[in-house]
């Protein structure tokens, strides 16, 4: 098989959701010699960047982009140990998490798991995660990016205070802001001082390949 | 008319003499600080003591915010008595689900069957007979966790979402086990005496399933506590968070009394799409958290102008908003 071929039927799979026949096809890649990081960008992530545009187009939901994602981490599991060499990429680096308060992750898990498929380095904090980890997780990894999520009103006020903390510390420039969620707008994130809101995943990941470029 | 006859007139497409204010508890929190100090009850105890929670429902119209009483103050009643463990919270911040009981789909038998003897459903059941008691004229609102929201309590909601696909058959037998008890908590609070049962499901909304999955997952087996709660003459509402563009159709086949929606679906396009439904709803929690008591007003004259039929908060009260916010709903209708 034509290696450009190949590559098309891995990012087909993914976008089918088929897991094993993803598994077949890398494992396939590693017997016709074909460079492992190559075949996870140009087969997995493009799989998966086409699934990304589904999801915005609202031909795909939620249940679709896990089992997607779920196909696409049973590839990298095959591919990663064959990668030769570190890569040069300078990762975008990402803290997320879900604001003190609130345990609802569905949306926050979805920012994730398309950043990773955007080779993001993503430390999840979790959810109903203390104010002060935010900080202090992006201080330690020295992040690019903090990303908050709620979905409840009651609990938006939260990351008003992340950014009020950033600014006492004087380290405010030192991160982008991106919030999102249910309740969230854009106005909130103007009013909270935050750099950017995102409507949904696809976007989140959109504007942080924008500013990381800026 | 009294409160209840108001409410149930509107629920029958009948005439009633102005629009009814409720909130109806559950995930649709009623209570707030403010109320919890006029009552001098506090949570998380009246999440465990059925003359509290009775007392502290009860407060919301006793202060004038809302024309109801609505039970319990939360969404981990159902799942909790199926094997998850729960965190009661705080004052300020709800009870949540901590640990699940489940790995995957197919292990319903690590599951317990719904007992309304035990418990906090027990708890509820109680409040119920007391509310009904104390206040014959006011219409008592019994709270359904939704069958998807209920599930994804009891295993990892990722997990649950993907088996959907993986192991569809499994998760039909997972919702139907889950319906079940939800039926019989359901049919418990319509016998306690709850007039009307409302079910909100916002794990199970159309934005995170899809048009496909969001029917054959949420509308089918919504539509059986539906069914069994209508054939015992009490009423029903249906609360459904997001956006609601990609799932009108679906959400017309709900056969509740009332349809519920979030704010961020503007009532004139709800009124549009289902124009023989009574809606209810849809003033922002976040102004009652945040705004004036004239911006609260502001937006209820809004909402009745736009189709509302029942004027009620968009989602769960937070616990710090303010009371003349509270009762700015009310006092926006009858100021109308």
């Amino acid at each position: 098989m034509e290696k450009e071929l190949l590559f098309q039927k891995i990012s087909d799979s993914v976008v089918e959701m088929e897991d094993e026949l993803v598994e077949e096809l890398c494992e396939k890649s590693l017997e016709m010699g074909i460079d492992a990081s190559e075949t996870i960008n140009k087969g997995l992530i493009h799989g998966m960047d086409r699934v990304s545009v589904l999801y915005e187009e609202q031909e795909y939901f939620l249940p679709e982009v896990l089992t997607a994602s779920f196909a696409l981490n049973a590839g990298i599991d095959i591919l990663k140990p064959h990668i030769k060499g570190e890569s040069t990429d300078k990762h975008i680096k990402v803290v997320i998490g879900v604001v003190e308060g609130d345990t609802h992750d569905i949306g926050k898990n979805l920012v994730k798991i398309m950043s990773e498929s955007a080779s993001f380095e993503v430390y999840d904090l979790g959810r109903d995660v203390p104010l002060a980890d935010f900080v202090a997780k992006a201080e330690e990894v020295n992040a690019d990016f903090i990303c908050m999520s709620t979905l409840m009103t009651t609990t938006m006020a939260g990351m008003r205070a992340v950014i009020d903390d950033l600014k006492a510390k004087n380290i405010r420039d030192k991160y982008k802001i991106l919030i999102g969620g249910g309740p969230i707008s854009q106005k909130f994130a103007d009013e909270i001082g935050a750099d950017a809101y995102a409507v949904d995943a696809a976007s989140a990941v959109r504007k942080m390949k924008e500013m990381a470029h800026a | 008319m009294t409160p209840k006859n108001r409410l149930i007139a509107v629920l029958n497409k009948e005439k009633a003499d102005r629009a009814p204010c409720i909130c109806p508890g559950g995930m649709m929190n009623m209570i707030t600080e403010p109320l919890m100090e006029k009552a001098d009850v506090f949570l998380p105890d009246a999440h465990t003591d059925s003359e509290k929670m009775a007392q502290l429902a009860l407060s919301a119209y006793e202060n004038g915010c809302f024309e109801n009483a609505g039970v319990p103050f939360c969404m981990t009643v159902e799942a909790e008595n199926m094997g998850a463990s729960a965190d009661l919270g705080n004052r300020h911040i709800e009870p949540r689900v901590t640990k699940y009981v489940m790995d995957s789909v197919d292990e319903i038998d690590k599951l317990t069957a719904f007992d309304v003897t035990k418990g906090r459903a027990k708890v509820v059941l109680d409040a119920i007979k007391i509310i009904k008691n104390k206040a014959p004229d006011l219409p008592v609102i019994g709270n359904i966790t939704g069958p998807v929201s209920t599930a994804s309590s009891l295993i990892e909601p990722m997990v649950f979402y993907r088996q959907l696909r993986k192991k569809k058959d499994e998760a039909h037998a997972f919702m139907s086990f889950v319906t079940d008890g939800l039926v019989n908590f359901a049919l418990a609070q319509v016998e306690a005496g709850a007039d009307i049962i409302a079910i909100s499901d916002p794990s199970g909304t159309g934005e995170i399933l899809g048009p496909k999955y969001f029917e054959e997952f949420a509308v089918q087996y919504i539509n059986r506590i539906v069914d069994a709660v209508k054939a015992k003459n009490a009423h029903v509402i249906v609360h459904i968070c997001g956006h609601m563009n990609a799932v009108y159709a679906q959400m017309n086949d709900i056969r509740a009394d009332a349809l519920s929606f979030d704010s961020v679906v503007p009532m004139k396009e709800a009124r549009a799409n289902l124009p023989d439904r009574v809606l209810m709803g849809n003033v922002s929690t976040y102004t009652l958290e945040f705004g004036s008591p004239e911006k609260v007003a502001l937006l209820t004259r809004e909402c009745m102008k736009n189709g509302s039929d029942i004027l009620a908060p968009a989602c769960g009260l937070g616990m710090r908003s303010p009371l003349v916010n509270t009762q700015a709903i009310l006092k926006g209708i009858i100021n109308e």
